[in-house]
């Protein structure tokens, strides 16, 4: 007799049922897990051993057309947290306080990034952009938590500080509204962009592309190795038109003038360039990178934005449209007793005691009002109207200048649109550019080029090109011809003879420069919030050639252009002119001269 | 006693359970080194197993399995003195005073007393196979395993005891012991068990006592006036159910009945006086337990790492040392209890699919031996091998995949361990044992 019995076998066999039913379950466990889940959870291991932590690209830089960097990088340093072992925290809280007091940052925004980054087991970046006292102080913190660790970037740089500050505007965070038009584009959600001017502008070309170094790091956040470390590809470089001491003249100009507010525009009159393009109050972009918004921003730009009445300066207008059409022979004298008797109202000149008799070049170069009332009229505002619109006012010069302002046509024609009269009061105000006659600076800069090249209106432009890593053009501008109004030869050289007067006798000496044939109109536009807005447009050239700097300066409550504009007016013309004016003066010292120029 | 027939040839070795313990031995082995853990230590105690458990196997194949039946006492009695030794004179690792550390290695004693409970229970039900289906028998049994679960709550090693129990069970299986006292058994075991975690639930969220079930219930832990009113219900329910069968003329012995409700009223009473034993950090573990989130790098984190793992290995896995899951150490325990998520990430579903064949044909194997076997106790002997095996395999895969809770349980010949890998193939050798020695007429 055996002991194994039917009873074991079933048992037996019972067993056998379970295991194969038992593994059939796991099967289909392992199948689902491996083979219809594996894309999910392969892609999760993925994202767990590796941590990404980006380093921005250096941003394309900003040349002016002498090479000078008006914006670059330079190594900046954040401060980064990578959590550790959860065993050994020296108490999370004591990090958080201890950054706080040597930063200077609140507790609760350090203690909030800090416990993220514990949570989620990732580093995160405390602050960005620290001062090298700072960095020594972190270094100390650091032999204590060995977590904290800091990271070198590149961080944005204007090292002229304040110069050009309009036109190469700032960089600020990211906000929410740019961030659903970016994030498209490859930005991340603590990015910097641009705000205003060619930051704003430009703002993808001179981004590149951000780098990151991808850490492998164990369960514990703990950096095992670096597996790649993608370098960034730095942004497009920007080159401007604007010659940087040229600028810098125009600057200082504003700087030092009776206001300290208003803009200068200058312009190669040969094609349009920009050489300089100043605006007073300007602002630090490097102060606004910090958030540091202080008080005195002003982003407000007046020589493409701001609209004045042109005052005295819109008699070249008045005169090209009489020498034109022949209104007034320019040897025919009006007697100037100080006032014009218009029947309802009495008219004054600006000079009280009048300019007693005077013709065309002596009326222009004293700027005398009352013989532009009696040319305005035998003009006639019809045809004032017509050559201010010819000369570019009331319409945008097309700068690339956001909210560029068109300024405001003042004529009949205007006043018939909005049915309303014209009268007689309204021909002598427009015939010295009052009234409702609105310009901006770009405009008059544009108007005064026209007069030196004879009539060619570029396009004004202050981009020339952006480069980017590769040498390939990204965007250019070149000179662009809008549009040519042709004069008779006489009316321009009459009316550069009447503007070289200015300069030589009448009210724009200020702006004489020796070496040079200096050609400008004064303009002092009343202004009845205030003092007058004082005006000096001019081109300047080397005997012999062809002019090539036009500036129009406005100074806002300057009172007097003969006083507050033309000296600005007469550096920056110094500043475009230097090399030339060194050459003649040493023209003996030919080789030094050379050498300077080879500089 | 020894069946051997002479003249009659016949193979000595399974050479089907051999090859399958190599392939095991193979993927275990590249992946304790895949996992990469202190290499050096590991490298070291592993190739020391390695030779060791060879060792064992040869021995225990050798012997005459018959011996450890005619001296089970002094297996038994052996085998209760490593466990209390290992109180006094143990190494504590975790919490757990369950190691004697040697000049070179470590040894585990719950891995050989497993074996040698195997042993000595396989010898009771031998003795008493032709009255297995009484109740004595079925206690019995379970008497003679107190000691060593005890010694073993004592240490605490819980997982030792965790798959020892349930070995014992599939050997009285094996046995052919009454259905009805198994279910028995294990609605005792389930009330024990869950009761005390269902009244810590309500004491961590007393809001829940405002439904008057609850609190019935709640009420129940503790020896309120519910408790009597409930087991008098009880009995008298049974009784009215007998009774109604009886006049169905459906028959079923009243000591039947009477054992239920046993079972039931001193499962209840297990149940209260474990209650009483909860401690406030076991308190915190349940909570854990039930609610993942408030410590996400706890017990769930764990086992998602561990899936992260056996998911991301896809069809061919990572290959050997590739594995960032068990590399860079998100898989905890990667060389132990989740061994299976190394395997997983780094030979990938067909890695997983051609263990999981080997070990179906190594279990096989053991109820294939079991049944050619000459005597009852190599029967036993052979089905409590098996039990071991599928009990370790069911609660690893189990746990890894998610069908329940994270218990911390090696995989044996895959597992880094080398107590383990020792006792394992010492079963290995008796099995062998059992085969060599097997009856050839059937």
């Amino acid at each position: 007799m055996t002991y194994y019995s039917a009873l074991y076998q079933n048992r037996i066999n019972w067993l056998k049922i379970i295991i194969y039913l038992v593994a059939t379950v796991f099967l289909v466990k392992i199948v689902n897990f491996q083979i219809f889940r594996y894309a999910y959870y392969s892609k999760i291991a993925e994202r767990n051993k590796t941590q990404i932590i980006a380093r921005n690209a250096p941003r394309g830089r900003i040349f002016s057309a002498d090479k000078v960097m008006i914006a670059g990088n330079k190594p900046s340093f954040t401060l980064a947290y990578f959590p550790l072992d959860r065993e050994n925290y020296p108490e999370p809280q004591k990090i958080c306080v201890d950054i706080s007091r040597y930063l200077d940052i609140p507790v609760s925004e350090v203690s909030e990034k800090i416990y993220s980054a514990i949570k989620r087991n990732v580093p995160v970046k405390i602050a960005a952009g620290l001062s090298s006292r700072e960095m020594l102080k972190i270094s100390e913190l650091k032999t204590f938590y060995p977590g904290l660790n800091i990271i070198s970037e590149a961080g944005r740089f204007y090292p002229m500080h304040n110069f050009l500050s309009h036109i190469v505007g700032y960089l600020g965070k990211i906000n929410p509204k740019e961030w659903e038009y970016y994030k498209s584009r490859n930005y991340s959600m603590d990015a910097y962009v641009g705000k205003a001017g060619l930051e704003k502008r430009f703002e993808q070309e001179l981004k590149g592309v951000d780098g990151g170094m991808y850490l492998e790091v164990d369960s514990k956040g703990r950096l095992i190795q670096v597996l790649e470390s993608r370098k960034s590809l730095p942004g497009a470089d920007i080159y401007l038109t604007i010659d940087s001491r040229i600028q810098k003249a125009a600057e200082d100009g504003l700087k030092e003038s009776l206001s300290g507010e208003g803009a200068v525009v200058a312009v190669n009159p040969q094609n349009g360039k920009i050489l300089a393009i100043a605006d007073y109050p300007n602002f630090d972009p490097g102060r606004m990178l910090k958030g540091k918004v202080g008080g005195d921003t002003q982003e407000f730009n007046l020589a493409a934005q701001g609209s004045f009445p042109p005052g005295s300066v819109f008699k070249i207008v008045v005169s090209a449209a009489a020498l034109e059409l022949g209104s007034v022979d320019i040897n025919r004298k009006f007697y100037c007793p100080g006032y014009f008797d218009a029947g309802a109202r009495v008219f004054r000149c600006w000079k009280k005691e009048g300019h007693r008799r005077v013709a065309f070049y002596d009326g222009f170069a004293h700027s005398c009002d009352v013989y532009f009332y009696h040319v305005g009229l035998l003009a006639g505002p019809y045809n004032i109207e017509k050559f201010s619109k010819m000369f570019g006012l009331g319409r945008k010069t097309g700068v690339e200048i956001d909210n560029e302002s068109k300024g405001n046509i003042f004529g009949p024609g205007a006043r018939v649109k909005n049915k309303k009269y014209w009268f007689i009061g309204d021909t002598l105000n427009l015939s010295i550019g009052q009234g409702e006659l609105l310009v901006t600076p770009m405009q008059m800069a544009q108007m005064i080029s026209a007069v030196a090249n004879g009539g060619k209106f570029w396009r004004p432009y202050y981009v020339e090109k952006v480069v980017d890593r590769n040498g390939r053009r990204v965007f250019s501008r070149s000179a662009h011809l809008q549009r040519k109004i042709r004069l008779k030869q006489s009316t321009w050289l009459h009316l550069r003879k009447a503007l070289s007067e200015v300069v030589e006798k009448g009210t724009g000496r200020a702006a004489k420069i020796s070496g040079a044939e200096v050609f400008g109109k004064t303009g002092t536009a009343q202004n009845p919030h205030g003092s007058d807005h004082a005006w000096f447009v001019s081109y300047a050239q080397v005997a012999g050639r062809p002019s090539e700097i036009a500036v129009a300066v406005l100074v806002a409550f300057g009172e007097h252009g003969a006083s507050a504009a033309a000296p600005i007016a007469r550096k920056v013309m110094e500043a475009a002119l230097k090399e030339d004016l060194n050459r003649s003066v040493a023209s003996g010292r030919r080789g030094a001269s050379d050498r300077n120029k080879g500089r | 006693m020894i069946g051997i027939k002479a003249g009659k040839k016949k193979n000595r070795l399974d050479m089907g359970i051999l090859i399958a313990v190599f392939f095991l031995l193979l993927i275990g082995t590249l992946s304790v080194f895949s996992a990469q853990v202190a290499q050096e230590k590991v490298l070291r105690t592993h190739m020391l197993a390695l030779p060791i458990s060879a060792g064992f196997f040869l021995v225990l194949w050798s012997f005459n399995y018959q011996i450890f039946q005619d001296q089970w006492k002094i297996i038994y009695a052996f085998m209760l003195i490593i466990l209390i030794a290992v109180l006094f004179f143990g190494v504590s690792d975790r919490g757990a005073r369950s190691w004697f550390r040697l000049p070179f290695f470590s040894v585990q004693p719950a891995e050989f007393a497993r074996i040698g409970l195997i042993l000595v229970v396989a010898n009771y039900l031998d003795k008493r196979r032709n009255r297995i289906g009484e109740l004595k028998s079925f206690i019995g049994v379970w008497l003679l395993a107190l000691p060593v679960f005890f010694l073993l709550m004592k240490q605490p090693d819980f997982s030792a005891v965790l798959t020892m129990l349930p070995i014992i069970l599939i050997m009285l299986f094996c046995a052919g012991a009454s259905i009805f006292h198994m279910a028995m058994f294990m609605i005792f075991i389930l009330i024990v068990g869950i009761l005390p975690v269902l009244w810590t639930i309500i004491d961590l969220n007393p809001h829940l006592l405002s439904s008057g079930f609850t609190r019935f219930f709640y009420s129940l832990s503790g020896f309120n006036w519910s408790v009597p009113v409930l087991w008098a219900g009880l009995i008298l329910g049974a009784w009215l159910i007998w009774y109604l069968a009886g006049k169905m003329f459906l028959y079923f012995p009243l000591m039947n009945i009477v054992l239920f409700v046993a079972i039931i009223v001193s499962a209840h009473f297990s149940a209260i006086a474990v209650k009483k034993q909860i401690k406030s950090y076991q308190q915190k573990r349940i909570e854990a337990f039930l609610s993942p989130q408030t410590d996400p790098r706890g017990a769930s984190y764990n086992i998602l790492q561990a899936q992260i793992a056996i998911g991301s290995g896809g069809l061919f896995g990572k290959g050997l040392f590739s594995g960032s899951q068990s590399k860079l150490g998100f898989i905890p325990e990667r060389h132990t209890d989740f061994i299976l998520a190394v395997v997983g990430e780094t030979f990938g579903f067909l890695g997983m699919f051609f263990l999981m064949g080997v070990y179906i044909f190594l279990m096989q194997r053991c109820l294939s031996i079991a049944s050619m076997s000459w005597d009852g106790f190599g029967y036993f002997t052979a089905c409590g091998i098996f039990a071991m095996f599928f009990v370790y395999f069911f609660i690893n895969f189990g746990m890894l995949l998610g069908l329940f809770p994270v218990a911390g349980v090696p995989l044996p010949l895959i597992s880094y361990g080398g107590s383990n890998l020792v006792a394992t193939m010492g079963a290995l050798g008796l099995l062998q044992s059992i085969y060599s020695r097997r009856y050839t007429l059937r």
